[in-house]
């Protein structure tokens, strides 16, 4: 099998370190009830104030340079604290998209000035950020997005309709993909991913209406994003006019293999593994064993991430693996629950339970990441 | 960031590739008439240094280290090269040197009889085919190693073999005597030469596991790249893309859990407060992930890959085999389980690597002493 994943990495002293760090710091915010555990606190956890105290400890913004107002730190140091916060449950939903990819992003394509006027405000998590990329009629095909852009002086006006953009009605911004452009021809075919470019949206401007879209069990973290001339100014476009699909594309990595791909429902599994727990002692040997080498696999990933490497295909082994045990965990409890049962773990199962479907879609879903790990290895 | 090495030196790999490679066509049978210990590959390997390939300088080895044999038990499982590397070097000699008697002749291949106290070891490999064997046999709680010859075995037991997948040599040795001249060791040092003995066995097998995983989704995109159906090769339909890569991603989660585990037993010599559980994880992966990938590699081959003339059954016959020696896939399971158990806290030690819990279960795998 051609080698998919990067080299593996034994996690030294330093890391440590910091892990006891974050975990000192988790245990007197839990003691001082700032913040109860739960599942899928990145998408649904959104705590202004719990940011606030992670940011004034540096942990926002770890790997952005310093002179950009971060801490210079690198993407192991951001790893071990962004799974530390994950398995304990903390609500990090308010500043995760801005810290893993807008970041990043912005640091890679941004302008000198874009870099200046957003860096330092995520680091201090002043600023948060949706991700405006899915619309009504693309989902797994991105490049179909129909969001446009017309030139106007200084700017742009924005018109389309933005899907799925999760925290949208607490956000400040979100990174639009967008056609300004017509798709080129090249070769007597029409190249779609030609005229595409990235538009940092300030949510508060005129022009866009924010509505929310309720999931089923009555949670408000999707919205629907109404662009009706909203205007962005020339030195809010992202990187080059017309390399969107490209620049969009090169942000997968960050964005697909964290550690918050296989710890959504680490809480729960924590409940039920552990001394007072009653899940079979095998099964929870098994999901123990599995996490420990996804642990491996996304803490591999955030080292190629150090070295510039862009682990598109690793990024996809994580996601796939890391979701699907994420749900498997929620549903393994499931099987054993009765109905109407309350209590802590009952009260977790349930949010986990209907969360699981999420789980496979966001970020791209298994099947298209599936794709992604053939062609990695060598089938397309 | 350590900045010990976590990759074994391309060079090296490179060399056990060319020298393990070859024809798979003369083997295309060995599920049935069986493996023979290959005595000519055995002496031009030695000759290389990769029979006691971690046997230290100073006994006639190599002096390498556990990245260099997982290097090698892997590219041999990949090559269906089967030899007992495993055995002789990272269990027999150890064990030597371990009771103060390392052998001065380390490229005699041995193999290593863990002997139960009803007398028996249970699927002994190569029993019967290697020059020595190194019998640690269960008294009450010490533990009586002896080396003995083919001769001294016929002596005091008796030989009888136990079927396997792939036709790899293993039986059962039972003694109808006391074991001629043995070491003994005191039950403190036992108990832990025991333990040792399981983990470097239970690692090898996952070694040698996910290395034939690995090679089993490479014959999948062979076969499928080639194999044309509905007028195009398989490769372009998406249903096939999907099978094949859910049998790489659980591939790579194994092979993600065996590096830890070998990382950790180079860095400790599996010693370690956390060595136990690494080997258990790199055991669950690797049992589980060979589910997937032998279910997944078959449906993808067809009904040519359930074939012996087809090299699909070189890799995935002897996964399963593996997968069951020095503990089960749910012994191994139940071993992490109940460590998992032991305090709250040790699900995240087990997740992360860190030092689990002061009292582990006991740790499974040898020939279900507990």
């Amino acid at each position: 099998m051609p080698t998919l994943m990067p080299p593996p990495v034994r996690e030294g002293d330093d890391l440590l370190a910091l892990r006891q760090e974050v975990r000192a710091f988790l245990a007197e915010e839990l003691a001082a009830g700032t913040y109860r555990p739960t599942v899928d606190t990145w998408l649904s956890g959104w705590d202004r104030a719990f940011t606030t105290k992670l940011a004034e400890r540096g942990w926002l913004g770890m790997t952005i340079p310093t002179e950009y107002g971060g801490h210079g730190r690198t993407f192991l140091e951001r790893f071990v604290v962004t799974e530390e916060l994950l398995a304990a449950g903390a609500p990090v939903a308010a500043h995760w998209i801005a810290d893993r990819q807008v970041a990043p992003t912005l640091l890679r394509f941004g302008s000198e000035q874009l870099k200046r006027t957003y860096l330092p405000r995520i680091v201090a998590g002043e600023v948060f950020f949706g991700i405006g990329m899915s619309e009504p009629d693309s989902g797994s095909d991105l490049a179909s997005v129909r969001t446009r852009a017309e030139r106007v002086d200084d700017g742009w006006k924005v018109y389309g309709t933005k899907l799925w953009t999760s925290g949208g009605h607490l956000a400040d911004a979100f990174i639009a993909l967008v056609r300004t452009a017509p798709p080129a021809e090249k070769d007597g075919r029409v190249d779609r991913h030609s005229g595409l470019s990235q538009l940092l949206v300030r949510l508060n401007e005129p022009g866009i209406e924010i509505r929310p879209v309720i999931s089923a069990n009555g949670l408000h973290h999707f919205n629907e994003v109404l662009l009706d001339g909203a205007f962005v100014p020339d030195d809010h476009v992202v990187g080059t006019l017309g390399e969107g699909w490209h620049q969009v594309t090169s942000e997968l990595a960050f964005e697909r293999s964290g550690p918050e791909r296989f710890l959504s429902t680490y809480q729960l599994a924590n409940a039920v593994a552990g001394p007072d727990g009653d899940l079979d002692v095998a099964e929870t040997g098994r999901i123990a064993g599995r996490l420990a080498g996804l642990h491996q696999m996304s803490l591999a990933i955030a080292a190629a991430l150090q070295r510039g490497e862009r682990p598109d295909v690793p990024a996809a082994l994580v996601k796939v693996l890391g979701t699907t045990l994420e749900g498997d965990i929620a549903d393994l409890v499931d099987l054993a629950m009765p109905a109407g049962e309350t209590g802590g773990t009952a009260a977790l199962a349930r949010r986990a339970v209907q969360q699981r479907p999420g789980f496979t879609l966001r970020g791209g879903t298994n099947e298209i990441l599936r794709g992604v790990i053939a062609r990695g290895l060598g089938m397309r | 960031m350590t900045t010990d090495p976590t990759t074994v030196d391309p060079d090296l790999r490179k060399v056990l590739r060319d020298v393990l490679d070859g024809d798979l066509h003369d083997r295309l049978g060995q599920a049935t008439t069986g493996v023979t210990l290959d005595v000519a590959l055995w002496d031009q390997l030695s000759e290389l240094g990769f029979t006691a390939l971690t046997t230290p300088e100073e006994h006639g080895g190599s002096g390498a280290g556990w990245l260099e044999a997982a290097a090698l038990l892997g590219e041999s499982a990949a090559a269906a090269r089967h030899l007992p590397f495993a055995e002789s070097d990272l269990l027999a000699q150890w064990l030597l040197r371990e009771i103060g008697c390392p052998p001065d002749d380390p490229a005699t291949a041995r193999t290593v009889a863990i002997v139960e106290p009803s007398g028996t070891a249970r699927a002994v490999p190569w029993l019967g085919q290697v020059p020595v064997v190194v019998a640690a046999r269960r008294q009450d709680d010490t533990l009586a190693v002896a080396e003995l010859t083919p001769d001294e075995v016929a002596a005091c037991a008796t030989i009888t073999p136990v079927p396997t997948h792939s036709g790899q040599p293993r039986a059962d040795l039972t003694f109808t005597a006391d074991l001629p001249e043995a070491t003994v060791l005191d039950a403190a040092t036992a108990a832990g030469v025991l333990d040792q003995l399981a983990l470097r066995g239970a690692l090898a097998r996952a070694v040698q596991g996910v290395g034939a995983l690995d090679k089993a989704v490479d014959l999948c995109v062979e076969h499928t790249s080639v194999r044309v159906q509905f007028g195009r090769p398989l490769t372009k339909f998406q249903a096939v893309q999907q099978l094949v890569a859910d049998a790489a991603a659980e591939a790579t989660l194994a092979r993600a859990a065996v590096d830890a585990a070998v990382l950790d037993a180079a860095a400790t010599g599996l010693t370690g407060p956390s060595s136990a559980t690494k080997v258990a994880a790199a055991r669950s992966c690797v049992g589980h992930a060979t589910s997937v990938v032998v279910r997944n590699a078959h449906q993808a081959h067809g009904a040519i890959g359930t074939t012996q003339e087809h090299p699909l059954q070189l890799f995935t016959l002897p996964a399963l085999d593996w997968r069951g020696e020095f503990g089960t896939t749910r012994d191994w399971d139940r071993f992490l389980g109940e460590t998992v158990r032991s305090h709250p806290n040790a699900l995240w030690n087990v997740v992360v690597g860190e030092p689990a819990s002061d009292a582990n279960p006991a740790v499974p795998g040898v020939g279900g002493r507990r």
